[in-house]
């Protein structure tokens, strides 16, 4: 069967065929088994024969972690060994063979592919439920056939999900693209829930302006010598926002010069700023965090707090111009007053290969509890959302477009910072 | 072009193949030349052409036979270090009417011996080249690397082909596949008869596959750079052989990465190999690889370290897109593909590889 559904196709359109040729020459077992957790997704008609024909079923052999001594030969050569007795399989898989035909141009072939991933759910369904019947099942320990109970478990999506992951208890196996790791993001959400509810108490104002959908681009002012308000705002957005949208900011170069701070930051959601990355995140409907001060926002002494600087050079608003994306003006107070620069070490700097070292009241005084800073009150102010649409994609190498629209967004949020000073009666009370 | 009328003759043919074999016609289906075709990567592939009926003849060029070598693969003793190889490699292309040409004649590995390395990679590339001009070829395909776009804090996550190419410019060993690159693209520019098909590969990880990488991730303790913990991509050795058939198989020419799904931490790397990081300081370690290196006891030269610090990640797209290749394991897939057969070396279960 697997050379039929394999033979069918002269050249192998898709890239699984290599495997199994060079499957010829004497593979280790570790091969094996992990080019077989790959056929199990991809041509699914070679494997599922096992559980049509026998009681208990062979689970698919599980990926590569499964610590199963043995090879899962016994039961599957067993089901190879008993005779085909559905008249539908054939048919069955006939279909399957065109599905994969179809399947074969790799344009189409995601959606088919589920399709047909689906459509094998639906049909092994009724066989597992068959097995877990309690006629057969009587009847196999009745048999005193020595029942493989531990392999069933093995293949069960319970185990692969909690056992098996090899020795990786604080992290988990995956990043996404762009190096997010889920699983060590949320070991440290509650210190951030603990500095944004208990030290800063953080207020936020107008997050429904948040879309919960599609692509949005967050444009906010930078501030504070030590910049978490990246953090600050995927926190607010994960508490307060409906659709609890996670966010994906853009941080300065420097910060992946630096050991710790980038790849810290990197597993946390932090993407360094750069063009190719902001239109690859938009352009997967992300929610993205941009501070188009960069590091002059954040290396400004004390007395220049709350003057927002250059907005870069506009690649911002060129880039939601080009993706169609919407951008939502958010203004930050308070993260002045938590880390006050003193003032910036410049031999420090030089020795370190940093754009400044920021001394503060706290850092480096009390080292890594000085980056808490002082408990000044934050509030965060979410903007109405600029629609870009309007625009042509073309229209992003338009320069007075962009620097209008710049000047604009920028006098919004310096508007807006202005505005909630004003009503500011203390800084740590808010 | 010519594929589809190809086809036809070409099934018949398969059953009587022998005798055509014999008489020296012109060959029904593609005549394909490896150069550096005792690699890892052309002896895998000349063992899938021979499975191949669309493939007529396999032409191996090397300094050893390759093993995999069967009924409709001729070898020919060719050092590409030689002075006046470009003449011989043309006559050799024009007696066997060779019409796909894959230039695989370079080093997986960093090696000591950069002269003779420079010999064959860089001056290598420009004796092929000159064959090619002297008896034009169909189709040349260049066997490169996503590395040699080089480690930097300033790479976007992911790097598309028209990224310069940055590798370190102190490494031999990247400056003189750079260089071969270079060389292939003004032939490419200045002969349009020919279809030139470049496949920058990312690392490859795999079962079988042995190389600087599988030696670093198979030390007991792997050395890592404090404080460092760049996204790897890695590609599955059956994906680099797929892609490279791909490229033998369809006529698409340009530059293409040809990486696996994915990406995962260094650190994570080590974890799912069962090794354990070693983090030693960045200011330290240069030094630290330079000794090793030149004490033969480094798998790489401390221009590498860089890889373990910055991100070199390519976009695959592209390959998907117009070369329709899409990887069938992932990095992950890869990583643990390679851990196994490792553990497996370790307990001196598998001692042979292919």
């Amino acid at each position: 069967m697997a050379r039929k559904v394999l033979g069918n196709d002269p050249f192998g359109g898709d890239s699984p065929k290599p495997a199994t040729a060079s499957a010829k020459k004497p593979v280790p077992p570790a091969k094996k088994s992990a080019a077989a957790a790959k056929k199990g997704e991809k041509k699914p008609a070679v494997t599922e024969e096992a559980p049509a024909t026998t009681a208990a079923p062979a689970p698919a052999p599980a990926p590569a972690p499964a610590p199963a001594p043995a090879s899962p030969s016994p039961s599957m050569e067993k089901a190879a060994g008993a005779e085909v007795e559905e008249p539908s399989l054939e048919s069955v898989i006939a279909q399957l063979d065109a599905l994969l035909d179809q399947a074969r141009d790799p344009a189409e072939s995601r959606p088919l592919l589920d399709r047909l991933a689906s459509r094998l759910k639906a049909l092994t369904q009724p066989e597992e439920e068959r097995a877990l019947a309690p006629a057969p099942a009587a009847a196999s320990v009745l048999d005193d056939e020595p029942f493989d109970a531990a392999r069933e478990l093995l293949g069960s999506d319970y185990y692969l999900r909690r056992w098996g992951q090899t020795a990786i208890r604080d992290r988990s196996e995956e990043v996404d693209d762009f190096g997010l790791d889920p699983e060590y993001a949320r070991r440290w959400q509650p210190v951030w829930d603990l500095l944004y509810d208990r030290w800063w108490r953080v207020e936020v104002e107008g997050i429904e302006n948040v879309p919960t959908t599609g692509r949005v681009a967050l444009v906010a002012n930078h501030s504070g010598a030590i910049p978490l308000d990246g953090i600050m705002l995927a926190t607010a957005l994960r508490k307060e926002h409906p659709g609890a949208r996670p966010l994906r900011w853009l941080a300065e170069d420097f910060i992946f010069h630096f050991p710790f701070a980038g790849a810290y930051l990197n597993r946390l959601g932090a993407v360094r700023a750069c063009q190719e990355n902001a239109e690859r995140l938009l352009r997967k409907d992300a929610c993205l965090a941009l501070f188009p001060e960069g590091v002059k926002g954040i290396a400004k002494p004390f007395r220049e707090r709350y003057q927002l600087q250059r907005f870069g050079r506009g690649g911002h608003i060129k880039l939601a111009i080009r993706t169609g994306t919407p951008i939502v003006p958010v203004t930050i107070v308070g993260a002045e007053e938590t880390y006050p620069m003193l003032f910036q070490s410049g031999r420090l700097s030089k020795m370190l290969g940093l754009p400044f070292v920021p001394i503060t009241p706290t850092f480096p005084l009390l080292g890594p509890l000085g980056l808490a800073g002082l408990p000044a009150r934050w509030k965060i102010v979410f903007g109405e959302p600029i629609a870009m649409d309007a625009y042509r994609p073309e229209q992003s190498e338009d320069i007075v477009l962009v620097n209008r629209l710049n000047e604009k967004l920028r006098e919004t949020i310096q508007g807006t910072l202005d505005r909630l000073l004003r009503a500011r009666q203390s800084v740590f009370k808010g | 072009m010519g594929d589809g009328e190809r086809e036809g003759p070409t099934m018949t043919d398969a059953k009587d193949h022998d005798a055509h074999a014999v008489t020296k016609v012109t060959p029904p289906g593609r005549v394909v030349a490896l150069t550096g075709a005792d690699g890892f990567l052309g002896r895998n592939l000349i063992g899938l052409l021979e499975d191949d009926d669309r493939v007529s003849r396999i032409v191996a060029l090397d300094v050893e036979r390759p093993a995999t070598a069967g009924r409709k693969t001729r070898f020919y003793k060719v050092d590409l270090t030689q002075p006046r190889v470009d003449a011989r490699l043309a006559e050799i292309f024009a007696s066997e009417q060779v019409d796909t040409l894959l230039h695989m004649a370079f080093l997986s590995s960093p090696t000591h011996a950069s002269a003779w390395a420079h010999e064959l990679e860089s001056v290598g590339t420009l004796h092929v080249l000159n064959a090619c001009r002297e008896r034009p070829v169909h189709k040349f395909v260049l066997w490169s690397h996503t590395i040699l776009y080089g480690a930097s804090p300033r790479n976007p996550n992911f790097l598309p082909e028209t990224h310069p190419l940055r590798g370190h410019s102190e490494s031999r060993f990247l400056r003189d596949k750079i260089e071969a690159e270079q060389v292939v693209a003004s032939f490419a520019r200045s002969s349009p008869g020919t279809l030139v098909t470049v496949l920058r590969l990312a690392p490859i990880l795999g079962p079988t596959v042995k190389n600087y990488l599988t030696r670093y991730l198979g030390r007991s303790m792997v050395p890592t750079v404090m404080g460092f913990d760049p996204l790897m991509q890695f590609l599955h050795e059956v994906d680099a052989l797929a892609a490279f058939k791909l490229a033998v198989m369809r006529d698409i020419p340009g530059v293409f990465n040809i990486v696996g799904d994915g990406v995962l931490p260094l650190s994570t790397v080590i974890h799912l190999t069962g090794r354990i990081g070693l983090p030693i300081p960045h200011p330290v370690m240069y030094p630290i690889v330079s000794a090793l290196w030149t004490a033969q006891l480094s798998e790489a030269p401390p221009t590498f370290v860089d890889y373990a610090r910055w991100l070199c990640v390519a976009d695959g797209d592209k390959a998907l897109r117009e070369l329709k290749f899409r990887p069938a394991f992932t990095t992950r897939e890869a990583v643990l593909d390679y851990a196994h057969s490792q553990r497996m070396r370790d307990a001196h279960l598998l001692r042979t590889t292919p």
